[in-house]
Protein backbone atom coordinates (compact mmCIF):
# COMPACT_ATOMS: atom_id res chain seq x y z
CA UNK A 1 0.00 0.00 0.00
CA UNK A 2 2.82 2.24 1.06
CA UNK A 3 4.59 1.06 -2.48
CA UNK A 4 1.40 2.70 -4.48
CA UNK A 5 1.43 5.41 -2.33
CA UNK A 6 5.01 6.59 -3.09
CA UNK A 7 4.92 5.81 -7.01
CA UNK A 8 1.77 7.81 -7.25
CA UNK A 9 3.30 10.85 -5.18
CA UNK A 10 6.62 10.76 -7.56
CA UNK A 11 3.97 10.56 -10.81
CA UNK A 12 2.45 13.42 -9.69
CA UNK A 13 5.51 15.24 -8.70
CA UNK A 14 7.23 14.25 -12.18
CA UNK A 15 4.36 15.55 -14.12
CA UNK A 16 4.18 19.07 -12.41
CA UNK A 17 7.69 19.13 -12.92
CA UNK A 18 7.60 18.02 -16.74
CA UNK A 19 5.11 21.33 -16.82
CA UNK A 20 7.65 23.42 -15.27
CA UNK A 21 10.39 22.72 -17.92
CA UNK A 22 8.08 21.63 -20.64
CA UNK A 23 9.56 24.84 -22.68
CA UNK A 24 13.28 23.25 -22.71
CA UNK A 25 12.29 21.48 -25.30
CA UNK A 26 10.75 17.72 -26.13
CA UNK A 27 13.50 15.51 -25.55
CA UNK A 28 13.04 16.91 -21.71
CA UNK A 29 9.46 15.88 -21.78
CA UNK A 30 9.93 12.74 -23.38
CA UNK A 31 12.94 11.46 -20.47
CA UNK A 32 10.67 12.34 -18.02
CA UNK A 33 7.32 10.70 -19.26
CA UNK A 34 9.79 7.48 -19.63
CA UNK A 35 10.63 7.71 -16.00
CA UNK A 36 6.52 7.75 -15.39
CA UNK A 37 5.96 5.00 -17.37
CA UNK A 38 8.57 2.88 -15.38
CA UNK A 39 7.39 3.92 -12.50
CA UNK A 40 3.94 2.83 -13.40
CA UNK A 41 5.02 -0.34 -15.35
CA UNK A 42 7.47 -1.62 -12.16
CA UNK A 43 4.85 -0.98 -9.23
CA UNK A 44 1.48 -0.49 -10.62
CA UNK A 45 2.14 -3.11 -13.20
CA UNK A 46 4.13 -5.37 -10.22
CA UNK A 47 6.65 -5.94 -13.20
CA UNK A 48 9.31 -5.88 -10.28
CA UNK A 49 9.93 -9.05 -9.05
CA UNK A 50 7.54 -10.11 -11.52
CA UNK A 51 8.34 -13.41 -13.35
CA UNK A 52 11.04 -13.18 -16.10
CA UNK A 53 8.83 -13.84 -18.89
CA UNK A 54 6.49 -10.79 -17.96
CA UNK A 55 9.65 -8.53 -18.22
CA UNK A 56 10.90 -10.09 -21.29
CA UNK A 57 7.26 -9.42 -23.11
CA UNK A 58 7.70 -5.93 -22.12
CA UNK A 59 11.10 -5.38 -22.91
CA UNK A 60 10.46 -6.65 -26.33
CA UNK A 61 7.34 -4.33 -27.05
CA UNK A 62 9.52 -1.25 -25.90
CA UNK A 63 12.47 -2.13 -28.25
CA UNK A 64 9.91 -2.65 -31.31
CA UNK A 65 8.30 0.31 -30.50
CA UNK A 66 11.69 2.23 -30.01
CA UNK A 67 12.85 0.58 -33.31
CA UNK A 68 10.07 1.51 -35.08
CA UNK A 69 10.02 4.91 -34.20
CA UNK A 70 14.17 5.41 -34.70
CA UNK A 71 13.77 4.56 -38.03
CA UNK A 72 11.30 6.61 -39.05
CA UNK A 73 13.10 9.71 -37.10
CA UNK A 74 16.23 8.48 -38.99
CA UNK A 75 14.86 8.36 -42.56
CA UNK A 76 12.80 11.34 -41.75
CA UNK A 77 15.02 13.29 -40.22
CA UNK A 78 18.08 13.42 -42.19
CA UNK A 79 16.35 13.61 -45.99
CA UNK A 80 14.59 16.47 -47.14
CA UNK A 81 11.23 14.52 -48.22
CA UNK A 82 8.27 16.54 -46.96
CA UNK A 83 7.94 19.55 -49.77
CA UNK A 84 5.54 21.86 -48.75
CA UNK A 85 2.07 20.98 -47.87
CA UNK A 86 -0.36 20.20 -50.38
CA UNK A 87 -3.69 19.32 -49.18
CA UNK B 1 -10.12 -24.82 -14.37
CA UNK B 2 -9.38 -25.64 -17.75
CA UNK B 3 -8.99 -29.43 -18.59
CA UNK B 4 -5.32 -28.59 -20.54
CA UNK B 5 -3.73 -27.40 -17.46
CA UNK B 6 -2.48 -29.69 -14.24
CA UNK B 7 -3.52 -26.87 -11.77
CA UNK B 8 -5.41 -23.56 -11.56
CA UNK B 9 -2.12 -22.04 -10.84
CA UNK B 10 -0.52 -23.10 -14.03
CA UNK B 11 -4.28 -21.44 -15.63
CA UNK B 12 -3.02 -18.46 -13.96
CA UNK B 13 0.32 -18.11 -14.66
CA UNK B 14 -0.61 -18.75 -18.48
CA UNK B 15 -3.42 -16.28 -18.37
CA UNK B 16 -0.87 -13.18 -16.97
CA UNK B 17 1.72 -13.72 -19.80
CA UNK B 18 -1.23 -13.91 -22.40
CA UNK B 19 -2.43 -10.33 -20.92
CA UNK B 20 1.00 -9.18 -21.61
CA UNK B 21 1.26 -10.55 -24.99
CA UNK B 22 -1.94 -8.61 -25.65
CA UNK B 23 -0.56 -5.59 -24.04
CA UNK B 24 2.59 -5.65 -25.93
CA UNK B 25 0.31 -6.23 -29.53
CA UNK B 26 -1.74 -3.36 -27.99
CA UNK B 27 1.30 -1.12 -27.40
CA UNK B 28 2.09 -1.84 -31.41
CA UNK B 29 -0.90 0.11 -32.35
CA UNK B 30 -0.46 3.46 -31.23
CA UNK B 31 3.66 2.50 -31.96
CA UNK B 32 2.45 3.27 -35.51
CA UNK B 33 0.59 6.09 -35.56
CA UNK B 34 3.35 7.56 -32.88
CA UNK B 35 5.57 6.80 -35.72
CA UNK B 36 3.38 8.83 -37.97
CA UNK B 37 3.66 11.71 -35.73
CA UNK B 38 7.34 11.57 -35.54
CA UNK B 39 7.63 11.96 -39.32
CA UNK B 40 5.25 14.72 -39.33
CA UNK B 41 6.66 16.59 -36.72
CA UNK B 42 9.91 16.31 -38.35
CA UNK B 43 8.99 17.56 -41.74
CA UNK B 44 6.46 20.75 -40.46
CA UNK B 45 7.92 21.60 -36.88
CA UNK B 46 6.62 25.51 -37.20
CA UNK B 47 3.11 23.99 -37.95
CA UNK B 48 3.53 21.64 -35.17
CA UNK B 49 4.68 24.09 -32.73
CA UNK B 50 2.03 26.81 -33.63
CA UNK B 51 -0.56 23.98 -33.29
CA UNK B 52 0.23 22.28 -30.59
CA UNK B 53 -0.39 25.93 -28.48
CA UNK B 54 -3.72 25.42 -29.65
CA UNK B 55 -4.13 22.66 -27.58
CA UNK B 56 -6.24 22.80 -24.35
CA UNK B 57 -3.71 22.54 -22.04
CA UNK B 58 -5.28 23.20 -18.48
CA UNK B 59 -7.61 20.15 -19.66
CA UNK B 60 -4.88 17.90 -20.61
CA UNK B 61 -2.70 18.42 -18.12
CA UNK B 62 -5.86 17.83 -15.37
CA UNK B 63 -6.41 14.74 -17.38
CA UNK B 64 -3.07 13.50 -16.75
CA UNK B 65 -3.33 13.89 -13.03
CA UNK B 66 -6.90 12.14 -13.15
CA UNK B 67 -5.37 9.33 -14.96
CA UNK B 68 -2.31 8.74 -13.01
CA UNK B 69 -4.73 8.82 -9.73
CA UNK B 70 -7.16 6.40 -11.43
CA UNK B 71 -3.85 3.88 -11.31
CA UNK B 72 -3.16 4.71 -7.68
CA UNK B 73 -7.15 3.96 -7.26
CA UNK B 74 -7.07 0.78 -9.63
CA UNK B 75 -3.71 -0.56 -7.64
CA UNK B 76 -5.34 0.36 -4.03
CA UNK B 77 -8.38 -2.06 -5.50
CA UNK B 78 -6.17 -4.72 -6.58
CA UNK B 79 -4.59 -4.91 -3.05
CA UNK B 80 -7.78 -4.45 -1.53
CA UNK B 81 -9.04 -7.97 -3.02
CA UNK B 82 -5.32 -9.51 -2.21
CA UNK B 83 -6.50 -8.50 1.47
CA UNK B 84 -9.91 -10.02 1.30
CA UNK B 85 -11.54 -6.51 1.71
CA UNK B 86 -14.24 -6.74 -0.92
CA UNK B 87 -15.92 -3.20 0.25
CA UNK B 88 -13.08 -1.41 0.29
CA UNK B 89 -12.14 -3.15 -3.11
CA UNK B 90 -15.41 -2.02 -4.61
CA UNK B 91 -15.36 1.79 -3.71
CA UNK B 92 -11.68 1.94 -4.92
CA UNK B 93 -12.98 0.14 -7.92
CA UNK B 94 -16.15 3.10 -8.11
CA UNK B 95 -13.70 5.95 -7.80
CA UNK B 96 -11.38 4.70 -10.55
CA UNK B 97 -14.59 4.79 -12.71
CA UNK B 98 -15.55 7.75 -11.79
CA UNK B 99 -11.81 9.15 -13.02
CA UNK B 100 -12.24 7.32 -16.00
CA UNK B 101 -15.25 8.79 -16.94
CA UNK B 102 -14.34 12.58 -15.96
CA UNK B 103 -11.56 11.54 -18.46
CA UNK B 104 -13.42 11.21 -21.43
CA UNK B 105 -16.43 13.96 -20.40
CA UNK B 106 -12.68 16.59 -20.45
CA UNK B 107 -12.13 14.93 -23.24
CA UNK B 108 -14.98 15.76 -24.93
CA UNK B 109 -14.99 19.48 -23.81
CA UNK B 110 -12.07 19.77 -25.49
CA UNK B 111 -13.46 18.46 -28.63
CA UNK B 112 -16.40 20.49 -28.93
CA UNK B 113 -14.01 23.31 -28.49
CA UNK B 114 -11.43 22.43 -31.33
CA UNK B 115 -14.17 21.65 -33.52
CA UNK B 116 -15.87 25.03 -32.52
CA UNK B 117 -12.45 26.94 -33.93
CA UNK B 118 -12.65 24.81 -36.93
CA UNK B 119 -9.33 22.75 -35.91
CA UNK B 120 -11.01 19.44 -37.12
CA UNK B 121 -9.75 16.70 -38.81
CA UNK B 122 -8.92 16.00 -42.42
CA UNK B 123 -10.90 17.91 -45.13
CA UNK B 124 -12.99 19.28 -42.14
CA UNK B 125 -10.17 21.10 -40.58
CA UNK B 126 -11.36 24.51 -41.77
CA UNK B 127 -9.42 27.23 -39.79
CA UNK B 128 -7.15 29.62 -41.25
CA UNK B 129 -5.41 30.58 -38.23
CA UNK B 130 -2.29 28.33 -38.64
CA UNK B 131 0.39 27.23 -41.62
CA UNK B 132 -1.69 24.86 -43.14
CA UNK B 133 0.49 21.67 -42.20
CA UNK B 134 -1.20 21.97 -38.97
CA UNK B 135 -4.11 19.91 -40.24
CA UNK B 136 -1.56 16.79 -40.08
CA UNK B 137 -1.10 17.58 -36.12
CA UNK B 138 -4.99 17.92 -35.64
CA UNK B 139 -5.68 14.72 -37.74
CA UNK B 140 -3.52 12.75 -35.25
CA UNK B 141 -4.26 14.75 -32.53
CA UNK B 142 -7.86 13.25 -32.96
CA UNK B 143 -6.17 9.88 -34.55
CA UNK B 144 -4.39 9.63 -31.11
CA UNK B 145 -6.20 10.73 -28.29
CA UNK B 146 -9.69 8.91 -29.95
CA UNK B 147 -7.82 5.78 -30.08
CA UNK B 148 -7.12 6.57 -26.57
CA UNK B 149 -10.25 7.61 -25.14
CA UNK B 150 -11.53 4.49 -26.77
CA UNK B 151 -9.17 2.10 -24.63
CA UNK B 152 -10.18 4.48 -21.71
CA UNK B 153 -13.82 3.46 -22.57
CA UNK B 154 -13.09 -0.30 -22.84
CA UNK B 155 -11.15 -0.11 -19.24
CA UNK B 156 -14.21 1.51 -17.81
CA UNK B 157 -16.43 -1.28 -19.22
CA UNK B 158 -13.70 -3.86 -17.76
CA UNK B 159 -13.30 -1.73 -14.35
CA UNK B 160 -17.84 -1.92 -13.59
CA UNK B 161 -17.21 -5.94 -14.77
CA UNK B 162 -14.70 -6.59 -11.90
CA UNK B 163 -16.83 -4.44 -9.27
CA UNK B 164 -19.93 -6.67 -10.25
CA UNK B 165 -17.63 -9.55 -9.72
CA UNK B 166 -15.54 -8.33 -6.48
CA UNK B 167 -19.51 -7.31 -5.06
CA UNK B 168 -20.84 -10.96 -5.87
CA UNK B 169 -17.47 -12.59 -4.21
CA UNK B 170 -16.33 -14.23 -7.37
CA UNK B 171 -12.69 -13.26 -6.43
CA UNK B 172 -10.67 -14.66 -3.31
CA UNK B 173 -7.24 -13.21 -2.09
CA UNK B 174 -5.79 -16.46 -3.35
CA UNK B 175 -7.82 -16.50 -6.48
CA UNK B 176 -8.40 -13.20 -8.88
CA UNK B 177 -6.22 -13.30 -12.03
CA UNK B 178 -9.31 -11.62 -14.18
CA UNK B 179 -8.95 -8.82 -11.64
CA UNK B 180 -5.16 -8.34 -12.12
CA UNK B 181 -5.21 -8.65 -15.56
CA UNK B 182 -7.87 -5.97 -16.02
CA UNK B 183 -5.72 -3.58 -13.79
CA UNK B 184 -2.68 -4.37 -16.32
CA UNK B 185 -5.04 -3.01 -19.16
CA UNK B 186 -6.05 -0.03 -16.95
CA UNK B 187 -2.77 1.22 -16.18
CA UNK B 188 -1.35 0.14 -19.88
CA UNK B 189 -4.15 3.29 -20.73
CA UNK B 190 -2.25 5.42 -18.11
CA UNK B 191 1.20 4.54 -19.88
CA UNK B 192 -0.15 5.67 -23.55
CA UNK B 193 -1.78 8.91 -22.33
CA UNK B 194 1.65 9.20 -20.06
CA UNK B 195 3.58 9.86 -23.90
CA UNK B 196 0.41 11.08 -25.50
CA UNK B 197 0.63 14.39 -22.76
CA UNK B 198 4.26 15.73 -23.52
CA UNK B 199 3.92 15.00 -27.40
CA UNK B 200 0.40 16.75 -28.16
CA UNK B 201 0.25 19.07 -25.14
CA UNK B 202 3.95 19.56 -24.04
CA UNK B 203 4.72 20.68 -27.58
CA UNK B 204 5.95 24.39 -27.15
Amino acid sequence: MKRYLLSWIALVVLATLSLFVSTSGIALSLAIATVKAAIVAAFFMHLWGSRPVHRIVFVTAVCFIVLLILGVVADVGTRDIAGPYVP
Amino acid sequence: MSSQYESIARQHATARVGMWLFLGSESMLFAGLLALFAAYRISYPVAFYEAAKHANLVLGTINTYVLLTSSLTVALALHATELGKRRASVAWLLVSIALGATFDVLKIVEYAQHVGEGFSFGHYYTSTLLPTPAVLYFTLYYALTGLHALHVTAGIVVLIWLALKVRRGDFTPASHVAFENGALYWHLVDLVWIFLWPLLYLLR
